[in-house]
């Protein structure tokens, strides 16, 4: 998962053009929650999409599934193996859903309807899209429950949700996920409510069964860390918009953004002298509903100058394999990361490149 | 049965080897030692078992104090049976000759120990007007009350799930708009209105159904089915609007949960995730307010009764109250107080054997 | 259910904001209806006969008896003593709201306040006060409610009495489950610690709180108790004939409801009419106060 950063060869599983979904929330004004999103993923892939609350990752990996509520409004294009998805009748979406894209969720405690048992949940997913007796399917259960490395997996057909530990309940999710091979699995914060031990554990196990299935997989996340380890591409958004993309060696590498860069910075290192504080963001991510001027980040960003304020930089491949949209970029190299918070202007760099 | 170890040898292990089942302890631990002394029977340490206890520990109280107050109440009225047992123009000599044959001249405490006491070994006296047993006239009419109750019980869902479930499919529609108005309306009919509005139309225009009168299992189902239809609608309509704008509400709430998100993901049509998964989830609000209405539900038939002539309880409550007949209107208000009790232990059953979660929470398996 | 249809993005703006503007429409139309037609029904039956020329409800002479709807004087006709239908109506209106009215109110006061005390304090007089409650509840209130009717006898003031035994511990349940609540909010305990005294407390700081939601059940109520009344005059243990209550006019309708339903179809609309306004508002305000 963490080889170097190659161009992929065959057509990428997801490719997402533009996509912009809008919210208006009762009795309030329009919120854009994403805006011109654009980024692909290839199969045996990973892209981690990284964010803040209210950066819109949610928000995107939702309009992909088609799992918005009825009053949101979705543009652009996101095509799945050449398939367009938006536009789809919600019937023809249902189709690709659970089949072709899957999805698991942050909280395998809520994710799983308590009252029933957790192989007939399974099942379930599978007889909806393939013509399966249940006897069948019980069986492609119990060999799921193997592939996800559960232990006694014919008991473990007829138990109940709240008899699973939390990483047991993430991997009946990812089982239920992987019940109809799909070709692109969305993680949705997929690790953030499990202890740190578990965490690495699913995470190992989504490694391997990318491997073994060859899917593609868009790991929504705030953790930067998990990105680093376990994903092949990472996009940055805030705002919902994006503002970096690269390979994660070039992202981690050379960071450009100061928004990146800084949070990078907040991540707690073991280098650093104890007692050292933690330096964080300062401010808060904009009110969506406000289309601002100039770049987004432009309020809370040490490098910001008035061009920020009144122009927003565009998103562009400034180098090959590196988007960003930033007019100040930080300089190239590792001191990048401790001198992006440093600086506060962009006199101190080079000016914009 | 798996239950989630605390221990922290166990998580140790798990950690290192992820096919290692947290749950079964690794060979070595200590185990419990077996319980001893009554706790040796499964069932009795089972949590649900306790709670069922507690809860009917508690009720008793609850019980007594409403044979007591029932007894205060009808003590403290003014004119007692004696007089309105032998009407206007008794002398008071007659009046007070009967008293005494009725022991209603005993002190008030007198009274109430003696019933309470005859009560608990299961003699709840004899009518002062009639002379029959209590338990006798309630045997008699018990069956009919009943019968009545569970027809309206059944109309009322009958109207309330499909209604609330289709309504939530599109809330805010051309359905449920309807719905909601009508359920509204609907339980702002009194069940005595809806009667009377029922037999204008139905009996009386229509003759569809009879007016009047009860017709017992042995004279044919069907009319027994048809002489209970008009009472049963006229209960339960209103208590089923009630109910439907509840489920309705509750059936919206768990759409909004996590793992409704979960089965559209999996690419489940919608009617599968509404039935399937959003609905029996909903049904634990319906059983609670289900139980908090018995005492409601069981007081319309009084009037419901008296309107359609059926000899049940709730008539037979009326008329005690009117000559002042102790023993009976006691009888009556245990067995109210019993049913509500009851039904309230049942709801907590259903709970119970419908939520997974607290079936399966035996301590010490 | 959330499912969508993924739109086009700028044509769907237009559609939304006129969705939002219906529902706004019908949350303004679900409060101001009842509220109008509430206020309709007080004005007729408390202001019109003052003004308007309403023959007196009582008194009416038998040769008038039995005149149909639509006769000079008396629109909805006479009934079987010769009494004008259409006063009866009113003043039978009179008696219900007076009936829900007053039982709401004396709920709200002495049930809330003693919600208030069991659900605020602690130790004995809380459990003593909840088991109170508790087989208060469990009591069929209506067997309380029609032998106390029937020990008082008939007349409004004794229904209202009987009634109110019902919307005591009606009230207090919902105050006490409220304060059960409340009491350990923070601005509670901010209260205490600053050392106001209890019974400031829980007028100055409880109360107020608990007002929304009394206000809604009290709705609510009325209509539950303008039923009731109507059920016990129904029993004759209300209002007594020849006074008018619609739950009297009711019984003697029924005897000659095959030939003349409109005698029993008339108090019987006015009541539900009278109910469902109440339950309409009620709901409304629920929602409101809710969503807030």
């Amino acid at each position: 998962m963490t080889a170097p950063a190659a161009a992929p060869k065959a057509a990428p599983v997801l490719e997402v053009r533009d996509l912009s979904v809008r919210f208006r929330p009762r009795g309030g004004n329009l919120v854009h929650a994403v805006s011109g999103l654009s980024y692909t993923v290839a199969a045996g892939r990973t892209v981690a999409i990284i964010g803040e609350s209210g950066s819109g990752k949610t928000a995107s990996s939702r309009a992909i599934m088609g799992l918005l509520p009825r009053s949101a409004q979705v543009s652009g294009s996101v095509l799945l193996s050449g398939t367009e998805l938006t536009g789809l009748s919600p019937r023809a979406l249902r189709r690709h859903r659970g089949s072709d894209v899957a999805m698991i969720f942050q909280d395998p405690a809520r994710s799983l309807n308590p009252t029933m048992k957790v192989g007939p949940q399974i099942a379930e997913a599978i007889r909806a899209h393939k013509k399966v007796g249940r006897a069948e399917a019980r069986e492609r259960v119990i060999e799921l429950f193997k592939l996800v490395r559960l232990s006694a997996p014919e008991q473990r057909y007829d138990e109940y949700p709240h008899q699973f530990s939390g990483g047991m309940r993430q991997r009946v999710m990812i089982a239920m996920a992987l019940s109809c091979s799909p070709k692109l699995l969305i993680a949705d914060e997929a690790t953030t409510a499990l202890d740190v031990t578990t965490q690495a554990q699913i995470m190992r196990l989504l490694a391997e069964l990318q491997e073994q299935l060859g899917m593609a997989i868009l790991m929504i996340s705030h953790d930067l860390g998990l990105a680093a380890s376990y994903a092949d591409e990472v996009v940055v958004m805030y705002a919902g918009r994006t503002v970096e993309r690269a390979s994660v060696r070039e992202l981690f590498g050379n960071v450009r953004m100061p928004y990146t860069s800084a949070l990078l910075g907040a991540v707690p290192r073991l280098d650093r002298a104890a007692h050292t504080p933690l330096p964080v963001v300062p401010g808060r991510p904009p009110d969506l509903s406000a289309e601002a001027a100039g770049c987004p980040f432009a309020p809370r960003c040490p490098r910001a100058a008035d061009k920020c304020a009144e122009r927003r930089p565009a998103f562009d491949e400034h180098k090959p394999g590196h988007w960003y949209a930033c007019w100040y970029p930080l300089p190239d190299g590792p001191r990048a990361v401790e001198a992006g918070l440093a600086n506060t202007g962009p006199s101190a760099t080079g000016g914009a490149r | 049965m798996t239950v989630q170890s605390t221990n922290r040898t166990d998580n140790l292990a798990a950690a290192a080897d992820p096919e290692a089942a947290v749950s079964v302890p690794p060979p070595g631990t200590p185990q419990a030692p077996p319980p001893a002394g009554l706790l040796r029977f499964p069932l009795l340490r089972s949590s649900r078992f306790r709670l069922a206890v507690r809860r009917l520990l508690t009720a008793i109280p609850v019980v007594w104090g409403v044979t007591f107050l029932g007894f205060t109440v009808l003590n403290l009225l003014p004119g007692d049976a004696a007089q309105a047992l032998l009407g206007a123009d008794a002398t008071p000599q007659e009046v007070a000759k009967l008293s005494h044959q009725l022991h209603l001249d005993q002190p008030f405490f007198t009274r109430y120990w003696n019933w309470l006491t005859s009560a608990l070994s299961g003699h709840l006296g004899n009518s002062l007007g009639s002379g029959q047993q209590v338990t006798a006239i309630l045997v008699q009419r018990l069956p009919v009350t009943f019968e009545l109750l569970l027809y309206a019980f059944i109309v009322s869902l009958l109207i309330a799930i499909p209604v609330a479930t289709f309504a939530a499919r599109k809330p805010g529609g051309i359905f449920d708009s309807i719905t909601t108005f009508i359920a509204l309306v609907g339980l702002s009919v009194a069940p005595y209105i809806l009667a009377l509005l029922l037999i204008l139309f139905f009996a009386v225009d229509l003759s569809l159904f009879p007016a009047l009168g009860w017709t017992p299992i042995s004279g044919g189902l069907g009319s027994n089915l048809r002489s209970l239809t008009l009472p049963a609608l006229s209960l339960g309509f209103p208590i089923g609007c009630f109910y439907t704008r509840l489920l309705r509400a509750d059936v919206l709430e768990q759409l909004d949960e996590d793992y409704v998100v979960t089965a559209h993901a999996k690419g489940l049509p919608g009617w599968r995730v509404l039935l399937r998964h959003a609905t029996p989830n909903s049904m634990f609000g319906l059983i609670t307010v289900v139980a908090l209405n018995a005492g409601t539900f069981l007081g319309g038939t009084v009037i419901v009764e008296q309107i359609f002539g059926l000899p049940g309880i709730g008539e037979e409550l009326f008329q005690a109250i009117q000559t002042r007949d102790s023993p009976v209107l006691e009888g009556i208000v245990v067995v109210f107080a019993v049913l509500v009790v009851v039904i309230g232990l049942l709801a907590d059953l259903l709970y119970a054997a419908l939520d997974p979660r607290i079936r399966y929470d035996n301590p010490g398996q | 259910m959330t499912i969508p249809v993924s739109e086009a993005a700028v044509a769907a703006i237009p559609a939304a904001t006129a969705s939002r503007a219906r529902g706004r429409l019908r949350q303004t139309l679900a409060l101001y209806v009842p509220t109008g037609l509430l206020a309709a029904i007080i004005v007729a039956c408390f202001l019109y006969p003052l003004v308007g020329n309403v023959p007196p409800p009582v008194g009416g002479s038998v040769l008038d008896a039995g005149l149909p709807a639509g006769t000079a004087g008396h629109p909805f006709g006479t009934d079987t003593s010769g009494n004008d239908i259409f006063s009866r109506l009113l003043y039978g209106g009179r008696v219900s709201l007076e009936v829900g009215a007053a039982t709401q109110v004396i709920g709200m006061i002495l049930g809330g306040l003693i919600g208030m005390i069991a659900g605020y304090s602690r130790g004995l007089l809380a459990a003593v006060l909840m088991r109170v409650l508790d087989t208060l509840i469990a009591f069929p209130a209506l067997v309380l409610a029609l032998a106390i009717a029937e020990g008082l006898g008939p007349g409004e003031l004794h229904v209202i009495w009987a009634l109110s035994f019902f919307s005591v511990p009606a009230f207090a349940r919902l105050a006490r489950a409220a304060t059960l609540r409340l009491r350990d909010q923070n601005f509670m305990l901010a209260a205490a610690l600053s050392g106001t005294p209890r019974w400031r407390i829980v007028a100055f700081h409880l109360a107020p709180n608990l007002l929304p939601q009394q206000l809604t059940f009290a709705l609510l109520g009325a209509g539950v108790a303008i039923i009731q009344e109507g059920a016990l005059s129904f029993l004759s243990l209300g209002v007594p004939p020849p006074g008018a209550s619609w739950g009297n006019m009711i019984a003697s309708g029924m005897q000659t409801m095959s030939v003349r339903p409109s005698l029993v179809l008339l108090p019987c609309l006015a009541l539900l009419i009278t109910v469902a306004a109440l339950n309409l508002l009620g709901d409304a305000l629920r929602a409101r106060w809710s969503a807030r």
